[in-house]
C-alpha cells in the first residue's frame, strides 16, 4: 500500500473508501479464541442475544487507523488522534465500508492538523461506528 | 497471588487503578494483527519514515482494553466509545505495558457503564498511546 504524497485536504474532500470483510477467522485472530466470549464463542453470543459472534469494536478503530495512515501518513502514526462511538454491533460475516470526509484544517504547533469525520457502514447501509480522527500533514 | 472476582457495576470503583503485564512486541504480533485487520502497509514489515518497521498504531489497544481482566473475571460487555492519541510509534522489540484508572461509572437506560483512562508506554516510561474507553457491562 502506498502512502499518498499529494492529498486533497480541503473541507468536504472524501477519502478513498476501504472495504473490509469481517470473517470469523479474522475475529478469532484479533481477539484470541476463548470460551464465554461474544467474539469467539457463538453459543455464548447467542445466549447474550446476538445472532452471531460480534467483531470487537476495536477492529473498526484499526480500519479507521488504516484510512488515516493512507491519508496523512506518518502524521497519523505519530501525532494522530481518534475518537469513536460504536453504535451498532458488527457481526461475523459482515462487510464494512470505511468512510472519511475532511471537516477542517487547523494550525497545531507549527504544522497543520487535518480533522476528518469518519465512520464505518455495514452491507445494509447502517452505520456501525462514527467519530472523528485527525493527523498532522507533512511538512 | 492475584485474586479475581466477578466484574459487576457495584464492584468496580471510580479511582481504581490497573496495570498490565509487560508485553514484548514481536514481528509476529505485527504480522498477525495486520492479517486480522487486512492491512498490509509496508511500514509494518520494511522500513518506515521512523527508521525501521513500526506496528499498526492500534496494535496494543487490546492490552489497554483488557486492563480490568487483571483483577476481575469479565464474561462480556460492549465497547461503547474509544479515544486514542498516538504519541510515539510502537516498534517491534519494544516492551510495552498499559496503565489505567477508572474515571467514571454510570447507568444509562438501565445499563451500567464504566469509563477508563489509559496510557501505554515502553519500558523507559515513554508514552506511546494514551486515551480513554467506555465499556457497557453485562448483567448476568
Amino acid at each position: 500500500m502506498a502512502t499518498a504524497t499529494t492529498i486533497d485536504t480541503a473541507g468536504g474532500a472524501k477519502l478513498p473508501e476501504l472495504l473490509k470483510e469481517v470473517s470469523q477467522r479474522k475475529i478469532d485472530v484479533y481477539s484470541g479464541v476463548r470460551p464465554r466470549s461474544i467474539h469467539t464463542d457463538e453459543s455464548w453470543a447467542r445466549a447474550k442475544g446476538f445472532p452471531a459472534c460480534l467483531a470487537q469494536a476495536m477492529m473498526s478503530t484499526a480500519y479507521i487507523s488504516e484510512l488515516m495512515t493512507r491519508f496523512v501518513g506518518a502524521g497519523f502514526v505519530k501525532g494522530g488522534t481518534m475518537s469513536m462511538t460504536f453504535i451498532k454491533p458488527v457481526l461475523a460475516g459482515d462487510r464494512l465500508t470505511v468512510h472519511g470526509v475532511v471537516k477542517e484544517r487547523r494550525p497545531d504547533g507549527g504544522r497543520t492538523r487535518v480533522v476528518v469525520e469518519v465512520w464505518c457502514e455495514n452491507q445494509h447501509g447502517e452505520k456501525t461506528a462514527v467519530g472523528t480522527a485527525s493527523g498532522l500533514l507533512p511538512g | 497471588m492475584q485474586e479475581f472476582k466477578p466484574l459487576t457495576y457495584e464492584a468496580v470503583q471510580v479511582g481504581e487503578e490497573f496495570v498490565s503485564d509487560t508485553h514484548l512486541v514481536s514481528p509476529e504480533d505485527i504480522e498477525a494483527y495486520a492479517w486480522a485487520v487486512d492491512d498490509d502497509h509496508p511500514w509494518f514489515f520494511e522500513d518506515s519514515p521512523f527508521g525501521g518497521p513500526v506496528a499498526h498504531p492500534t496494535l496494543m489497544a487490546n492490552q489497554a482494553l483488557a486492563l480490568r481482566h487483571s483483577r476481575y473475571v469479565v464474561h462480556g460487555g460492549l465497547h461503547a466509545k474509544m479515544e486514542f492519541e498516538f504519541v510515539e510509534p510502537i516498534r517491534p522489540g519494544m516492551r510495552v505495558r498499559s496503565r489505567g484508572r477508572v474515571i467514571d461509572k454510570y447507568e444509562r437506560r438501565g445499563k451500567p457503564y464504566m469509563v477508563t483512562e489509559y496510557v501505554t508506554e515502553d519500558d523507559n516510561g515513554t508514552v506511546l498511546v494514551r486515551g480513554q474507553f467506555t465499556q457497557m457491562l453485562f448483567r448476568d
